[in-house]
């Protein structure tokens, strides 16, 4: 009886570590959205796509928690000095202009996505979908209006940032970014919102079909440029 | 008794799989290999138990022994460039249908002895 009791007893444990496996192993592909194809180099380079894309989220959350670290021990060793503490509120009064830390304040949110409407004989389908020249036009009048912070789909835009064609999404900062797309500016929400004038580029993209929506906002939340800014031939002129 | 435990362990490791934390991506593949090592090994202590030749001691050791070295084997293939997961698969399935084969096998004949006796039975009634 002991034995018998021992023999089910293991049993039980293995049926819970089996389980508990395949449990978990289905869980982890149901995450990450992989269904498995007939093709294997479709499944190789899928596998292979996810496994870079796993390891550029860990190197993206080191980098952050880095980052972090630069910034308290910056505070730390300019705690006691007077100079070194204006030096660093430059530091941060520069960054925050270049784009380099998250900014928060009022503004406007626009969405520009692309239109329902069928194309027929008469409507050029090529008007129904928001282009790259759509996005940057909103972004120049956003800036003509006095924008002090601009993100495209959580893509700051900072002073290297073009804005290209990239077959059916466009090339910001590098990324792709495919619609519908939601642009973030902070400035002061009743000139931002002069964007729905008549006239104005957005009434111009409304009578093409596509969907235009202006939302004012008391705080809206810009990311900071993920990137580097990298200059080579830039030299200060002597005088 | 057995069968008490087996579905409470299964239950338990449902229940724990669902609360339990994803793995990464990585490491899945490990993990999907040492399952269908496991699974080959409870096959094939079913099997010995219609074979009549059961070891407890075998058979546990064959559920964790072949689970870590298909991982290790896994690993060593990555390390070599060489698909030896494929390998491993190959012939853990293999030997699962070999099993299946023999339990289903044992359970057919039984079911014809059964039927054959019961047809015997009914020919000695009417005579």
């Amino acid at each position: 009886m002991t034995n018998k009791k021992i023999i089910s007893v293991i049993l039980g444990i293995m049926c819970l570590a089996l389980t508990l496996g395949i449990v978990v192993q289905i869980r982890t592909i149901k995450s990450t959205n992989s269904t498995i194809g007939q093709n294997q180099e479709a499944n190789d380079l899928r596998d292979e796509i996810l496994r870079y894309k796993e390891r550029y989220d860990n190197k993206f959350k080191e980098l952050e928690t880095a980052e972090k670290e630069l910034e308290q021990e910056r505070e730390k060793a300019t705690q006691n000095d007077t100079e070194l503490k204006e030096a660093q509120q430059k530091i941060t009064e520069g960054n925050k202009i270049t784009g380099m830390t998250e900014v928060t304040g009022p503004g406007v949110i626009i969405t520009l996505s692309d239109g329902k409407g069928v194309a027929t004989s008469t409507l050029n389908p090529s008007q129904l979908i928001v282009h790259d020249l759509d996005v940057l036009s909103v972004v120049n009048e956003l800036i003509n209006a006095g924008a002090e912070a601009i993100s495209i789909n959580d893509q700051r835009w900072v002073l290297t940032t073009a804005i290209s064609c990239r077959g059916n999404t466009i090339d910001i900062n590098g990324e792709r970014i495919g619609a519908p797309f939601t642009i973030k500016a902070i400035g002061l929400p009743e000139y931002l919102a002069g964007l729905e004038r008549v006239g104005g580029y957005l009434e111009y993209m409304k009578q093409d079909g596509v969907g235009v929506k202006l939302e004012k906002s008391n705080s809206i939340t810009i990311p900071k440029y993920s990137g580097v800014i990298n200059f080579e031939y830039l030299q200060n002129v002597e005088e | 008794m057995i069968f008490i435990a087996i579905l409470i362990g299964c239950i338990l490791g449902a229940i724990l799989g669902f609360n339990a934390p994803i793995i990464s991506y990585t490491y899945s593949s490990y993990l999907a290999i040492a399952i269908i090592a496991a699974l080959d090994s409870v096959f094939g202590g079913i099997a010995s138990v219609i074979k009549k030749n059961f070891d407890l001691k075998i058979f546990i050791s064959g559920f964790f022994g072949n689970a870590i070295l298909a991982i290790l084997l896994t690993i060593l293939g990555q390390k070599l460039n060489v698909d030896i997961y494929l390998a491993a698969i190959v012939v853990f399935v293999w030997r699962m249908f070999m099993n299946l084969g023999t339990i289903r096998r044992y359970y057919v004949e039984k079911w014809s002895d059964m039927l054959r006796k019961r047809t015997n039975k009914k020919e000695a009634e009417e005579k």
